[in-house]
């Protein structure tokens, strides 16, 4: 029989053999596979919009606050063109944050239908010729109403409610009482014919709430109450180059495409464009036109009613000068503000005891509201009411649009400060913020849209804490009017930014906080911090609105080349990965530094969390402050695609090592096996005159055998991964196989002792039941023993080790968000390796328990046939077990708490738990396996 | 043994109580019946299962009553069924067909655990060269069947006794790797008699020995069935078999 024919007839040699082999292939998996993914996931993550952020300030740390547009300027236009200038440079997208815009809601109403039916005196433009979609009279439905005939009295109770997410603060409540009524038609004969007129009922005293409020009218379709004024409600404004814009964000900025088109500063004069709008009104204006809005200079302006009523009240009031802009705006849909008016309305007796509760009518601020375009935000609509004016077909949006122009100021508009808190050992910082000034908001105009004052006692202002500050602003600006050109998805753009690469940008595209401790420090349920009625507190939602740097001027009364820009953000002309552009965006971001500005390189950035307590967030009606807790927000970690790839490249290193390591051990174990199997056979060999060299170089020879086929696979192993990595561990293999062959030939010379001094030692503790004869037996096979528990102690690491890998890897591996992908692209070859080390451990009780199989089978054999019942044997069994178990026990624990603190250290303890398990659950299943 | 008169004849009493004895009486508790092993139709048949292998049958209708203080021996060609007709007279295999009495009493009616203990009871099995537990001295050993029933400390004179009687006095301290092949059947024996036995069940106890040690384990036997206890050997050594009671020689 050959070397061959010996090798493959050796189970043991083969297991060995095919052990290390399987180790070196998992060792091209995780360099390959792993490591490819891993190198991967960071490359496609860490480069987005930009590469290069362009402050005049420096960012302190590694860690960059998300909001770069905030007001502070600094960068000049010149600067921005040299950047543009330069070779590497793709794209220069300047962004700056103009300013916080004022505006109260127009005046609020309550609906209730009192729908009289079809007149021909009253329906007026009613018909199918004059109003597209009116229908035609014969169509009008039956009259009916929500009012009774008879006036009754009634209690209506008006209230504004906000919520910043936490806490929800009631704005103002007002009640006002009266008597409604349906209203009828009422023919009087006058000069010439007759005249009908829509009259209250008889008694009706309507509802009149504080001034300016409007009393209660009847109008052909509803009972109108004019309600308090709703609070106001800031928005901010950024300004943007269109075209650096759209190149920066693709197919999602088209929404800025009219912005583009929008007229050179030198045509923006508010009076010359009110007045041509004015004039286009005053000589008629076609249907078509009224819907899409007129043509002003090649862009339909469809929201171009604002501008004019705007325009007319500020001539009206003063405000408007020679130097008034109109600012080009495109707008944000919809608003994340909470802000809901309610009305309450009950029937009440002559004593004012409620007899009938009608129902209350709610509206919020949503998805319709446009910024500088909603006329009707809190048009309520009484209980049971059906909206008819459709019957008059569409009315073109004339009436759109908010009248009262806004007010323009760069009050607290900077972004918030934060203090440095602790940092945890995965490197995620926590932060404090810091608390500004108390700002009064909600208060109400001085004038009302008809110029009559307002009556100031009919809501109290609330105080607000700002955490941002005041900006110190250009020369006082004339009064500019907001032109809006388009429409904007906020959703939209965020998207458009990414998820990982995202460097927020304040009040364009704000970062959410996250509310997730209460001010005592306990965990509350996640809640997101909805921007405050003013927008200047904490939070902020996404711009108002956008503008060019030519309405930025005129807002904030700039002129020419003044250092407004905050930020530019600088798309290197490299393509590919990170990896391949890093040297090109690195030169690029060194230049701009040489022009004496601070470029922070975000390509290989990635969000992070960072907590951040907020104290003195709110105060009582006694002035007592008090903190709002603990927020979180993505901030960005700079150089986090650097951080995560050493990370888990020192991971993947580590689960490497410890495959080799149970390697080690199951070649070891399976060596010794050998040796034992082999031991009578070298005696045979011995016994027919077989040298001790001869016998070695025949031991020798089956190693060798194994040792080419790891030799040759590991070649090809190398060759195939072309991995420094890969080829070091199949030479480590493979001197680990050497060695043992050396240690196996070594052990098979000839050791027989004659001894027969009587060998039974008194101190030995007398067998007297089956935990002592499990102790003896044990005692007996210390070698045994202890491999056993050595392969249990493994057994019980690796089952540590991969519960900590599946617990903690994306924290392991570093606090950003990139880790967590990074981490799940490595997560299935990691936790192979780790259920490879389960397996390895499992081989390791099996190969090491097969030690003693045999005899353990003679014994058991010769207790049962002394009579030792089956419940004897199986205690017998089981102890034994459980001292294995116990030997185990601090190796298994020990070792999955050093694999848990290698690779994982927040699961360190987890992975020790795990071990303990691990540990336990085997002894009643091997007892069981015995058996 | 060569002084089969060191070991005296005692019945149980009435009680059913183990005796303890001394060394100037007695070792051995006498047989109180006078079949203690009855085989009845036995058939042994292995393989034949899944694996495809030929079914082969060992043994069919093999019938044996073995009477206190008989010595019966079964003898045959190696591989005749020998060792299997003891395994199932100790109740440590079951037969493929047949019934196993023990005192009258069909092994078919218990569970594992009355085997277990009444086999503790009753037969000594003495296994192919006396395999004896590793690790544990002669003594020891010998005292091993009185675990179950925490006798050990009770046994130990006993015990002591039994290793002199088997010639082994100065062996006892001594691990099976210590003893020769002939010695620890010796033990083997002197543990199987430990509990007082009344069938001593004996797997070729002489094979691979020299004749004088043979010779000491036949008389040793022999001297056991003077105190009524029954002896089913196998064998095919020829002095064992001119000694036996009685003879079964399997084909």
């Amino acid at each position: 029989m050959n070397a061959v024919q010996r090798f493959i007839r050796s189970k043991v040699l083969l297991l060995t053999a095919a052990i290390l082999i399987a180790a070196m292939c998992l060792s091209v998996l995780v360099q390959s596979q792993s490591q490819a993914a891993l190198n991967r996931t960071v490359d496609e993550n860490s480069r987005g919009l930009y590469d290069v952020l362009v402050q005049a300030k420096a960012p302190s740390g590694a860690l960059l606050q998300p909001e770069i547009a905030n007001g502070t300027g600094g960068i000049s236009f010149e600067q921005l063109d040299s950047i543009r200038k330069l070779s590497g440079t793709a794209v220069a997208a300047p962004i700056s944050l103009v300013s916080r815009v004022t505006q109260n809601l127009e005046a609020p109403r309550l609906d209730a239908m009192d729908y009289l039916g079809y007149n021909a005196g009253l329906a007026g433009t009613a018909t199918a010729d004059q109003a597209a979609g009116a229908t035609s009279p014969d169509k009008w439905p039956a009259a009916e109403s929500v009012l009774s005939d008879t006036a009754k009295k009634y209690r209506l109770t008006a209230s504004a409610v906000s919520s910043d997410g936490v806490s929800e603060q009631t704005l103002f409540k007002s009640t006002a009482e009266g008597t409604l009524g349906k209203a009828k038609l009422v023919e009087e004969k006058a000069a010439g014919g007759s005249s009908i007129r829509i009259a209250a009922p008889q008694g009706e005293t309507g509802i009149k709430f504080p001034s300016p409020a409007g009393g209660s009218e009847h109008n052909l379709f509803n009972l109108s109450v004019s309600l308090p004024l709703a609070p106001e409600v800031t928005e901010s404004v950024v300004a943007v180059d269109p075209a650096a814009e759209r190149a920066l964000l693709g197919t999602a900025g088209d929404f800025l495409a009219p912005l583009e088109k929008a007229p050179p500063a030198d045509a923006r004069n508010a009076g010359a464009v009110g007045r041509y709008l004015e004039g286009l009104f005053s000589n008629g204006i076609g249907l078509d036109e009224l819907k899409d809005g007129p043509d002003f200079l090649g862009v339909k302006l469809k929201y171009w009613a604002p501008l004019m009523t705007q325009y007319q009240q500020a001539k009206r009031t003063g405000q408007l000068t020679a130097d008034s802009q109109a600012i080009p705006l495109v707008v944000r849909s919809g608003t994340s503000l909470d802000l809901k008016y309610n009305v309450k309305i009950e029937e009440i007796d002559d004593s004012g005891k409620v007899i009938n509760e009608v129902g209350t009518a709610t509206r919020s601020l949503d998805k319709d509201y446009l910024p500088f375009v909603s006329k009707d935000p809190f048009a309520l609509s009484w209980p049971g009411s059906t909206d008819h004016t459709s019957l008059l077909g569409a009315n073109g949006n004339f009436n759109q649009g908010l009248y009262t122009p806004a007010k323009w100021s760069t009050d607290f508009a900077s972004a918030p400060k934060y203090t440095d808190g602790e940092t945890s050992a995965n490197g995620a910082v926590d932060k404090n913020a810091v608390p500004g000034e108390w700002v009064t908001v909600n208060r109400l105009p001085e004038k009302s849209a008809n110029g009559a004052p307002v009556d100031q006692t009919q809501r109290e202002p609330v105080d607000e804490r700002s955490y941002r500050d005041n900006l110190s602003n250009g020369q006082k600006q004339a009064s500019p009017l907001a032109m809006v050109y388009g429409t904007f998805d906020p959703a939209a753009v965020a998207q458009a930014a990414g998820d990982v690469n995202k460097l927020p940008l304040g009040g364009y595209d704000p970062t959410p906080f996250t509310v997730v401790k209460d001010a005592d420090g306990k965990d509350v349920k996640s809640t997101e911090l909805k921007p405050s009625l003013s927008a200047t507190g904490l939070a902020s939602q996404s711009a108002g609105a956008i503008t060019d740097y030519y309405g930025l001027a005129a807002a904030r009364g700039y002129t020419d080349n003044a250092s407004v820009i905050d930020a530019v953000r600088v798309r290197a002309n490299a393509p590919g990965s990170w990896k391949e552009a890093q040297p090109d965006v690195e030169k690029l971001a060194a230049e701009i530094r040489d022009m004496g500005l601070e470029a922070t390189i975000v390509a290989g950035s990635a969000r992070e969390d960072t907590s951040i307590f907020v104290p003195g967030y709110s105060k009582d009606d006694a002035g007592k402050e008090s903190n709002l807790g603990t927020v979180e927000q993505s901030w960005v970690r700079q150089n986090a695609a650097e951080a995560v790839t050493g990370s888990l490249s020192g991971t993947n290193i580590t689960l490497l090592f410890l495959t080799l390591c149970g390697a080690a051990l199951l070649t070891g174990a399976s060596t010794v096996s050998y040796i034992r199997k082999r031991r009578s056979e070298a005696g045979t060999l011995r016994a027919m005159g077989w040298t001790q060299r001869r016998i070695r170089s025949w031991v020798l020879e089956e190693f060798g055998v194994g040792a080419v086929l790891l030799a040759v696979v590991g070649t090809v192993l190398s060759l195939i991964s072309w991995s420094l990595s890969t080829a070091l561990v199949c030479a480590a293999v493979l001197l680990l196989y050497v060695a043992a062959a050396l240690f196996a030939a070594q052990q098979l010379r000839h050791r027989d002792v004659i001894d027969q001094e009587p060998q039974h030692d008194e101190r030995l503790i007398p067998v007297d039941s089956p935990l002592t004869f499990a102790n003896r037996q044990l005692g007996t096979q210390k070698f045994n023993t202890i491999a056993l528990a050595v392969a249990v102690g493994v057994f019980g690491a690796a089952v540590g080790g991969l519960i900590a890998l599946l617990i903690d890897i994306p924290r392991a591996a570093g606090a950003s968000a990139l880790s967590g992908l990074a981490a799940a692209s490595v997560a299935l070859p990691s936790i192979l390796l780790a259920l490879a080390g389960v397996v390895v451990g499992l081989v390791l009780t099996l190969v090491t328990g097969r030690f003693e199989l045999n005899a353990k089978r003679q014994y058991l054999g010769i207790l049962e046939a002394m009579g030792w019942n089956p419940d004897m044997l199986r205690q017998v069994r089981l102890f034994e077990n459980a001292l294995v178990g116990t030997v185990a026990l601090p190796l298994g624990v020990l070792g999955a708490l050093g694999i848990g603190l290698l690779l994982a250290p927040y699961a360190a303890l987890w992975a020790g738990v795990a071990g303990l398990v691990a540990v336990l659950c085997w002894i009643p299943i091997a007892t069981k396996v015995v058996q | 043994m060569t002084n089969p008169t060191n070991v005296q004849r005692s019945r149980r009493g009435g009680s059913g109580e183990v005796p303890l004895q001394t060394r100037a009486n007695t070792i051995v508790k006498a047989a109180d019946h006078a079949t203690p092993l009855e085989l009845s139709d036995i058939t042994i048949r292995y393989g034949g299962g899944k694996g495809g292998a030929e079914a082969v049958s060992v043994v069919e209708g093999f019938d044996l009553t073995l009477h206190a203080g008989e010595m019966h021996c079964v003898a045959g060609r190696s591989g005749s069924g020998k060792t299997s007709i003891l395994t199932v007279g100790a109740g440590l295999t079951l037969p493929t067909s047949g019934r196993v009495f023990w005192e009258g009493d069909s092994l078919e009616t218990m569970g594992d655990d009355e085997i277990a203990d009444r086999r503790r009871a009753l037969i000594g099995y003495v296994d192919q060269g006396g395999a004896l537990i590793d690790g544990m001295s002669a003594l020891e050993n010998v005292l091993l069947p009185a675990v179950p029933d925490g006798e050990v400390e009770q046994r130990r004179d006993m015990a002591k006794d039994l290793l002199d009687l088997v010639g082994l006095g100065r062996r006892m301290r001594h691990r099976p790797a210590q003893l020769s092949g002939g010695e620890r059947q010796r033990v083997a024996i002197a543990r199987a008699l430990i509990l007082g036995t009344r069938v001593l069940v004996v797997d070729e106890p002489t094979a691979s020995l020299d004749r004088a040690s043979a010779n000491r384990i036949i008389s040793i036997l022999k001297d056991t069935t003077s105190d009524g206890i029954a002896v089913l050997v196998a064998s095919h050594d020829h002095e064992l078999v001119r000694l036996s009671d009685s003879l079964t020689e399997l084909i």
